[in-house]
């Protein structure tokens, strides 16, 4: 084990001196014509993809006169917050917004811990109950809950599920928990063993062991999880718009599919509401926007 | 003896950790798919107790359902095009962002921007993008150009391709980013000594060691875009007509309007299939590319 630690972190000086080098190359590297001609496709390509996110905000801002008489590439004339109170009341969006952070907040967070618990749990322990529970859980990861929709809503509503809070913070963790065991076991082996051993005969139990040594140690792990997972539940649809109908229990995307199909009429509306519910999500990207490409491209690099 | 039966209590005690989780995974997906298995074959209507088995007449009928060849025939044209169009793009600005232009960070949170956002917000937007913000561009540059992609029949296709486009190929763009900055440098160094043009170095080194990147992206977008529902339902609604219904779509209006649950079953399952097949398919051809790199 320690020559396997050692290996690590061997690799991981290795890398960096890596790192260092190729930054050094580049810096060799002339700006030359054929760079210029990149930066101008770059530029362009920047202006194809930030173009619509500029029109939310221009949108949000825009009063129902400017939205009808003016051009819609002019900008708003006055700083106006009126659309912002408007879909304040007419979405119910403080309710909509924390049942969003809530269902988010609470599936991540258990979804954390019963991931990292059973990727420990599977690479710590001997015996085919576990190699099998590693091979079921992953498997997941190729069965599409969004073809299996039906079936999933019939299962909750047989045990009357739907339309409560745990029903679809419950149908969150089934259907993100493969990817989370496979992302925890992944992270595993920078789980240094010899700490748990030391724990281990000092009396500490399995689940103590798990919360106050593993769990600390797999914050990054936890970090990709997180980010992936929120982003995925936030953003959600399909599986919301079918398990919750009530008004007091519905989600912001389903909420704002109310203002979406309202045809055309007040839409700047609904584009102030865009931009309330992109928010938190792109703050907790902005903070956790390096575990998030480490959870993205686990397996796409070789080595 | 002692130590046995301490070695026992640590196993329960470790599968402990695993069973809340292993349960829940079971009921909320495993036991839906085998559901979706049985109703399959019968010909309920999502309402009435008794569920009459109708055998694999569900499945007969996919095969002469007008409807299912369409939503079909979308469903594939899209995810071709998409496979094929993200990965390019995708590709080609990686690789823009690995050479030495300027304001690399600035152009790769642009373009990772827009994934932040729902599918259902995308497909929103884009159809404002279409019907009000471009045909105003005519106005600035005096041309004559149809903006209004999503409305017609023949190019509904594009338009969301174009939607669909701007929202993912940022996020394959930093896989494919991640995968070109992790290959050593000595490897480019050796080519150049050996006298390779550039354009050799990029085939002959920089492409088999993105293998296991092009695995993830090509797997990807492919079963994404099977997926597809959420940009569908605020960008078209399926239309004009039924020209953009997907196959998730067609499964939630037969079962959830049309009331055909034991058919809409079948579907899912068809679908699910259909998805295995390819991923595995996908995944096994690209891994042996992979080792023979």
């Amino acid at each position: 084990m320690q020559k396997i630690t050692e290996f690590i972190k061997s690799q991981r000086i290795y890398s960096k001196s890596k790192k260092q080098e190729e930054k050094e190359t580049i810096k060799e590297e002339k700006y030359t014509s054929s760079t210029f001609l990149l930066q101008v496709f770059m530029t362009l390509a920047a202006l194809f993809f930030l173009t619509p996110i500029l029109i939310i905000f221009n949108y949000s801002m825009k009063t129902k006169k400017e939205l009808y008489i003016g051009n819609p590439l002019a900008l708003p004339e006055t700083f106006n917050l009126s659309n912002f109170e408007a879909a304040f009341n007419k979405l119910n969006l403080v309710v909509s917004f924390t049942n969003t952070l809530l269902y988010t907040a609470i599936s991540v967070a258990i979804l954390v811990i019963l991931c990292g618990a059973a990727a420990w749990a599977i690479a710590r322990a001997k015996g085919n109950f576990f190699k099998f529970a590693y091979v079921y859980f992953v498997i997941g990861i190729l069965i599409p809950y969004q073809a299996l929709f039906l079936p999933i809503y019939i299962i909750g509503y047989k045990l009357s599920l739907t339309n409560t809070r745990l029903g679809i913070i419950l149908m969150y963790i089934a259907t993100g928990i493969s990817f989370g065991v496979f992302i925890m076991t992944s992270f595993m082996s920078t789980v240094p063993i010899e700490l748990e051993e030391a724990a281990k005969i000092d009396g500490c139990s399995i689940y103590r062991t798990y919360f106050s040594i593993v769990l600390p140690l797999l914050k990054p792990a936890m970090a990709t999880l997180t980010i992936m997972l929120s982003f995925q539940i936030w953003n959600d649809y399909l599986m919301a718009s079918l398990f919750v109908s009530s008004k007091k229990l519905k989600t912001l995307t389903v909420a704002m599919q109310s203002l979406f199909s309202q045809q055309a009429s007040d839409y700047s509306t609904a584009f102030a509401a865009i931009v309330i519910s992109v928010l938190p999500i792109a703050i907790l990207f902005m903070c956790l926007q390096k575990y998030f490409i480490k959870g993205m491209t686990v397996g796409a690099v070789k080595g | 003896m002692q130590k046995n039966s301490l070695e026992r209590k640590e196993t329960l005690q470790h599968m402990t950790l695993i069973l809340p989780g292993m349960l829940i995974f079971t009921i909320g997906l495993i036991i839906p798919l085998f559901l979706a298995f049985r109703y399959s074959f019968t010909n309920w209507d999502g309402m009435t107790i008794d569920k009459p088995f109708i055998g694999i007449q569900n499945y007969i009928k996919l095969f002469s359902d007008v409807y299912v060849k369409d939503a079909w025939l979308f469903t594939i044209k899209f995810t071709l095009w998409n496979t094929i169009l993200q990965n390019i793009f995708a590709l080609l600005f990686a690789v823009a962002l690995d050479s030495s232009i300027k304001g690399k960070k600035i152009y790769r949170t642009i373009l990772f921007l827009p994934c932040l956002i729902s599918a259902l917000v995308t497909g929103f937007l884009w159809l404002k993008m279409f019907s009000n913000v471009l045909p105003a561009l005519n106005d600035l540059l005096g041309t004559n150009i149809n903006f209004l992609l999503l409305g017609n029949k023949d190019t509904v296709l594009s338009g969301l391709l174009i939607a669909n486009n701007w929202q993912w190929v940022g996020y394959w763009m930093l896989i494919y980013l991640a995968a070109l900055q992790s290959i050593p440098s000595d490897l480019y160094e050796a080519a150049k000594v050996d006298g390779a043009s550039k354009i050799r170095q990029f085939i002959h080194i920089t492409i088999p060691m993105l293998a296991p990147a092009f695995t993830i992206c090509i797997v990807g977008i492919t079963t994404g875009s099977l997926k597809v529902y959420d940009l569908l339902v605020s960008a078209t609604g399926g239309g004009p007509g039924r020209a953009s219904t997907s196959i998730i779509q067609l499964i939630y209006t037969t079962a959830i309007s049309g009331r055909q649950y034991g058919y809409g079953c079948a579907l899912s399952i068809s679908l699910v299939a259909i998805l295995l097949i390819v991923a595995l398919i996908q995944v096994k051809v690209l891994r042996k590319k992979e080792v023979q790199a």
